[in-house]
C-alpha cells in the first residue's frame, strides 16, 4: 500500500462513489498493488452484505424475461481464441470505415501553444514511481500477449496514434505522437465506446518530448470504439460521463 | 467427476455461499439449470440494491434483469480466489445500478424522483426475507460514527459519489473518503466476512 495517495480512494471505489475517470485511475493502482487488491476485494464482501440486507423480492414476471433472455444470449468463452496478427493502417488510406478521422474543428481551432497540465498526478515522487513501474508492467504484459494486435492511425488536429491491443487481457496500450498542444484549460481524454456503454478511460498524460504514454485502457471488448476528445482538464466530476468534445480519432477494435 | 447436487436456495447462507459459486461454475458451461438456481439465489439482493439507487420500478427491472444476464455472459470470468461469489454478482449489480443513474437520468430528474420516491430503510427491511442477515448488517451499522453511517448510506444505497456526499454532508471530501474506509473496515469486521 505504498501509492498512498491513490489508495485513499479505496472506500469510495469499494462502493462505486467515484466518477469513471477516478474509476479508472484507482483500477491501475489496485493492477500494481496485490495488497490494495485484496483489501478492496475484502471490502467487497462488506458492501455486499448491504445489498444482501436490501433485498426485495421482485416481481415474478421478471424471472421469465431473465430466463427467455438469457437462452437468446451467447456466453463469453472463458479463454479467447488467442490469434497473433499485425494489422497497421499507417500510410494506407482508411478502409471500411474501420478507422474514421472526425472532424475536429472546435477543438482544433482552441487549441493554442500552451503546455497541458492536468490530472494524475497528485503525489510525490514515489508515488509517481510506483504508479510508472506498474504501468509498464501493464504494458509489457499487453505487448507480448499472444493475440497483441498494432494499429496507427493519424489524429484529426495534428498527431499519430499507435495502439497495441489484446482482447484476451481486454487491455490496450495507448501512444500517441506529435498531439497537437492543447490550452491549460483543455486535456486529451480517452474512451472506449460501445455496447456496454461509454467509459471514461483516462485523462492522457501531458507529452514529453512530443511523446505522449504509453497508458494501458482496461475494459476493451471486442467492438468498442476507442475515441480520443479533448474535454475540460479540471473536474473529476463529470456527471454525465460521457464524451462532450469533439471526436479526433474514432478506431473500431 | 463427482455427481452435482443441485443447490437449494434457502439453505443457510455459507453453504449457500459455496453453492453459489458450484452454480457459477455450471452456468459457465450453459447449464440452464443452474442459471435458474442462480436467479433463486441472488435477484432479490440484486433487485433490492438496484432499487434503492435507481429508484424507478422499472429502470430497476432494467437494470436487474442487465446484472443477471451479465451472470449468464460471464459466469466464466467469477474467479473464487478473488473473493465470493456473492461479493461477484452484487459488486456488479452495484456498479450497473450507479452507472444507470449516472450515465441516463439528469441530476435534477434525478433529485425529484428522490424526492418523491424516498425508500426508508425500515420499509425495505419489511420485504426481505432473510431477517438473521438483516438484523447483523443493521446492528454493525449502528456501531459506526454518525459520520461514518452517513457517508456509507450515501454513498451505497443513494449512489452518490464522495464528493457529492461531502457537499451533502458539509464535510471536507479527503474526510469522507477516510471515513468511508473506515466504515467498511469495521462493517467488514463486525460482519466477519474477511477474506
Amino acid at each position: 500500500m505504498r501509492d498512498r495517495h491513490a489508495h485513499t480512494l479505496a472506500g469510495p471505489y469499494a462502493m462505486d462513489a467515484i466518477s469513471a475517470p477516478d474509476r479508472a485511475r484507482f483500477e491501475r493502482h489496485l493492477a500494481g498493488c496485490e495488497e490494495c487488491a485484496r483489501e478492496i476485494a475484502s471490502l467487497h464482501e462488506a458492501t455486499a452484505r448491504l445489498a444482501t440486507a436490501a433485498a426485495v423480492t421482485p416481481p415474478p414476471a421478471l424471472k421469465a424475461r431473465v430466463m427467455a433472455a438469457a437462452a437468446a444470449t451467447r456466453q463469453r468463452p472463458p479463454e479467447p481464441e488467442p490469434e497473433a496478427a499485425v494489422r497497421t493502417w499507417r500510410g494506407r488510406p482508411a478502409r471500411r470505415g474501420r478507422l474514421v478521422l472526425a472532424a475536429g474543428a472546435a477543438a482544433a481551432a482552441a487549441a493554442v501553444a500552451a503546455a497541458v497540465v492536468f490530472g494524475v498526478s497528485n503525489g510525490g515522487m514515489r508515488d509517481q514511481l510506483s504508479r510508472a513501474q506498474a504501468s509498464s508492467q501493464q504494458v509489457a504484459a499487453v505487448l507480448t500477449a499472444r493475440d497483441a494486435t498494432m494499429m496507427t492511425g493519424a489524429v484529426r488536429g495534428g498527431g499519430m496514434v499507435t495502439i497495441v491491443m489484446s482482447h484476451s487481457m481486454h487491455e490496450l496500450v495507448f501512444t500517441a505522437a506529435a498531439l497537437h498542444a492543447l490550452p491549460a484549460s483543455r486535456g486529451y481524454e480517452l474512451w472506449l465506446i460501445g455496447p456496454d456503454g461509454d467509459r471514461a478511460v483516462l485523462m492522457l498524460p501531458p507529452a514529453r518530448h512530443d511523446m505522449t504514454g504509453p497508458v494501458v485502457a482496461s475494459g476493451l471488448h471486442p467492438g468498442d470504439h476507442l475515441v480520443l476528445t479533448a474535454e475540460p482538464a479540471s473536474g473529476p466530476a463529470r456527471p454525465t460521463g460521457r464524451p462532450s468534445g469533439s471526436m479526433m480519432l474514432d478506431i473500431v477494435l | 467427476m463427482t455427481a452435482f447436487e443441485r443447490p437449494d436456495p434457502e439453505r443457510d447462507r455459507p453453504g449457500a455461499a459455496a453453492d453459489l459459486a458450484a452454480c457459477l461454475r455450471l452456468v459457465a458451461r450453459g447449464d440452464a439449470d443452474a442459471f435458474d438456481a442462480v436467479y433463486d439465489q441472488v435477484t432479490a439482493s440484486v433487485f433490492g440494491v438496484v432499487r434503492r439507487v435507481v429508484r424507478d420500478p422499472a429502470q430497476s427491472e432494467e437494470v436487474t434483469q442487465d446484472v443477471l444476464l451479465e451472470v449468464w455472459r460471464n459466469a466464466a470470468k467469477f474467479d473464487p480466489g478473488r473473493g465470493s461469489a456473492t461479493a461477484w454478482v452484487m459488486t456488479l449489480a452495484h456498479r450497473r445500478a450507479v452507472d444507470r443513474v449516472r450515465s441516463v437520468q439528469k441530476e435534477s430528474e434525478r433529485e425529484r424522483r428522490t424526492a418523491a420516491a424516498d425508500i426508508p430503510f425500515d420499509e425495505v427491511a419489511e420485504a426481505v426475507e432473510s431477517s438473521l442477515e438483516r438484523e447483523r448488517v443493521r446492528r454493525c451499522l449502528g456501531s459506526l460514527t454518525e459520520l461514518q453511517r452517513e457517508s456509507v448510506t450515501l454513498a451505497y444505497y443513494g449512489g452518490y459519489t464522495y464528493g457529492q456526499v461531502a457537499s451533502l454532508l458539509g464535510v471536507p471530501g479527503g474526510t469522507i473518503k477516510t471515513r468511508m474506509r473506515d466504515a467498511l473496515i469495521r462493517l467488514r469486521d463486525c460482519l466477519g466476512v474477511a477474506q
